[in-house]
């Protein structure tokens, strides 16, 4: 293309200004993608909810209330009803005092490969998981996380409950995104007793039910919730999907905002990107008459003048979807998994930030010169001749 | 354009050009009709306002006529669109301006090359062709400078030499020596007078240089948008002689 020359030279005509225009607009873009890694994080943490089967049994009044672990037996014991496994939140902490990065629970070691057999994890690790008391089942995004491998020897505080406890991770959930912890509800049972406490764990706080048919889903979540009618803890049975997006329901609100933010600032880098642009056209009226003068049409001032803007954003822009990449890459290591967070945390650039962020580059380019290129193109000569001479 | 040595190259008639002001119409020419014959090197003269640079607009189709026609090598320039208006300028007429001649962030070269972008002439073609036009105006040596380090004068005869690049047959030239020094400006103006006697240009100049009566072959004045005819043409050229001779006696020899 024959005029990218005189393109790129009015780029570098003003290096200090494009320099900080081109940084505004990378900034924007890596601001707006950031932001947008949370939704989409959110987004393929519900696609990837694959199970049609799974339902979740907890207390009515909410999920910090627990229920009688003997309930669980009686679930189980319900028609089309193929595992049900008691889930218990330890609080763990790894290292840091106080803080816990990856979600670990208590589960029962012999019935959790049942109802997550879409985890894939290997049969033999399930049977050792069983075998060792003190045995730990670990997602690999933790796994990688702080280079844990199967065999390794692990000690988490629980910021639940009064106990430091020792693992050996004895298998691994095969899932580059998975940070859970499953631990052997007994060996949490008896260290409690240990401390005193006669009665020993003696509750669920979720128990996941598989159904032997996505068909019976339904029916097993009202005789479940018939079930515990009139007892001391009711409980609520809803599907995995509805559960996960109800837990991070509080994040739809905190979503909103951050697509608004992301609006705005995309707003804003366009009005820089615009006052950029009707600068260079204003300061270079002379020049862009003369051009007009001796044969540029309008067709073309126009599309150079919209190639100047469009170049600059798409450059800085593209320079912004790359720091994100790297950024987040950051962010992915100091977070990790974050409780309040949930997969919003995850900072996970997927193809659509990518693809949205080079859009929202282009666009702005375009935006932010479409005005001022027009007006430019459009003026007559002697008019621009006689104002500026 | 083929050009007759002598036949009019430029027919400009009855032409007027008025431009509105708010509530006010200002007449900037009024029915002026000329003749301007090919491969002559003529000058507009006339006090500032008088209207020189709106009848060269005219004639160099920057610029349309509120009424009358200018015709040039037969095209009547109020036949054609603003597109096609700014194509003839491309092909037709080199323009050179008083001021912001020059691309600044562009080498000489390439803004001599400017113009040659409009056509299809591959990049090799164009560089040797700007760089040719930058021979003629006696600047081979200062291909790769850039606008501001050239002085006034080689600023100028680099606009001359993109005018010249194209090799178009009408040159036109609003006040090409207004920002110059007495010797820059008498160089250019023979530069120009030499595109006339070695190339057989036309060459319309504005200008209200006394020195460019020595110049030129046909002066024309221009005041209050009315072109100056038998006795009053012959005034103001004697005035303006007599002034050439004063500021000539001044002048450092
Ligand atoms: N684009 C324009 N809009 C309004 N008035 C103009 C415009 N161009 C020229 N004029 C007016 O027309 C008159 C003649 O201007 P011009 O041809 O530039 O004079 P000269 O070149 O002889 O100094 C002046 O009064 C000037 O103010
Ligand atoms: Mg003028």
């Amino acid at each position: 293309m024959k005029y990218a020359g005189l393109v790129l030279a009015n780029l570098g005509r003003n290096k200090l200004r494009t320099a900080l225009t081109g940084g505004a607009i990378m900034l924007a873009v890596l601001l707006v993608c950031v932001l947008l890694t949370m939704p989409a994080g959110l987004d393929a943490f519900l696609n990837n909810i694959a199970s049609n089967t799974r339902i979740s049994v907890h207390n009515k009044a909410g999920l910090v209330y627990a229920m009688p672990y003997a309930f669980t037996r009686k679930v189980r014991q319900i028609d089309g009803v193929a595992a049900a496994c008691a889930f218990v939140w330890f609080g763990g902490a790894f290292e840091e005092a106080g803080r816990v990065t990856f979600p670990n629970f208590a589960v029962e070691a012999d019935q959790v490969g049942a109802v997550y057999p879409d985890y894939d994890v290997p049969a033999q690790q399930l049977a050792d998981f069983q075998r060792y008391r003190d045995g730990a089942i670990v997602g690999r995004a933790t796994m990688r996380r702080y280079g844990w491998k199967i065999g390794d020897r692990i000690t988490l505080r629980s910021t639940v409950w009064p106990v430091n406890l020792d693992f050996r991770i004895v298998g691994e959930i095969p899932n580059d995104r998975s940070p859970l912890l499953w631990m052997n509800r007994d060996y949490l049972d008896e260290a409690l007793k240990a401390q005193g406490r006669p009665a020993g764990l003696g509750i669920a706080g979720i128990v996941w039910v598989r159904a032997a048919d996505p068909e019976r889903v339904n029916a097993i979540m009202r005789t479940v919730d018939d079930l515990s009618r009139n007892s001391d803890s009711e409980t609520a049975s809803e599907t995995e999907k509805s559960f996960f997006s109800n837990f991070f329901g509080s994040l739809k609100g905190f979503i909103a905002i951050i697509l608004l933010v992301t609006g705005l600032v995309a707003l804003c880098i366009v009005f820089i990107a615009a006052n950029t642009a009707s600068m260079g056209v204003r300061e270079r009226a002379g020049e862009l008459a003369i051009l007009k003068a001796i044969g540029f049409g309008r067709r073309l001032l126009f599309a150079t003048l919209l190639a100047e803007a469009t170049v600059l954003s798409s450059v800085a822009g593209l320079a912004g979807v790359v720091s994100t990449i790297g950024i987040t890459k950051v962010l992915h290591v100091f977070a990790g998994w974050n409780a309040s967070l949930g997969p919003l945390g995850a900072f996970i650039v997927t193809s659509s930030v990518i693809v949205e962020g080079i859009f929202l580059s282009l666009f702005v380019g375009m935006l932010a010169g479409v005005v001022p290129a027009f007006g430019a193109a459009r003026k007559p000569v002697v008019a621009t001749l006689h104002e500026v001479f | 354009m083929d050009a007759t040595p002598g036949a009019p190259l430029i027919q400009i008639r009855d032409v007027s050009r008025r431009y509105v002001r708010g509530v006010d119409e200002v007449h900037a020419l009024e029915r002026v009709s000329l003749d301007i014959p090919a491969g002559h090197f003529v000058g507009f003269m006339g006090p500032s306002g008088s209207g020189k640079s709106t009848l060269l607009n005219l004639v160099s189709g920057i610029d349309r006529p509120s009424e009358g026609d200018v015709i040039v090598a037969g095209q009547r320039l109020n036949d054609l669109s603003e597109d096609e208006l700014a194509r003839w300028r491309a092909r037709h007429v080199g323009l050179i301006f008083q001021f912001f001649n020059l691309i600044p962030v562009l080498s000489a070269r390439d803004n001599v090359a400017l113009p040659l972008l409009l056509t299809k002439l591959d990049k090799a073609e164009r560089v040797r062709r700007a760089e040719t036009a930058l021979r003629v105006v006696g600047l081979e040596d200062r291909l790769d400078h850039y606008p501001r380090t050239l002085s006034g004068g080689e600023q100028q005869r680099v606009a001359i030499a993109r005018a010249i690049v194209t090799d178009p047959d009408l040159i036109v030239a609003d006040e090409p020596t207004g920002d110059l020094d007495a010797r820059n400006a008498e160089a250019i103006l023979d530069l120009l007078r030499q595109l006339r006697q070695h190339f057989g240009k036309t060459v319309v100049m504005v200008t209200h240089d006394p020195r460019a009566l020595r110049f030129v072959d046909d002066a024309y004045h221009l005041d209050k948008g009315v072109l100056l005819e038998g006795e009053e043409a012959a005034r103001a050229q004697e005035a303006i002689r007599v002034s050439a001779g004063a500021a000539g006696a001044r002048g450092p020899r």
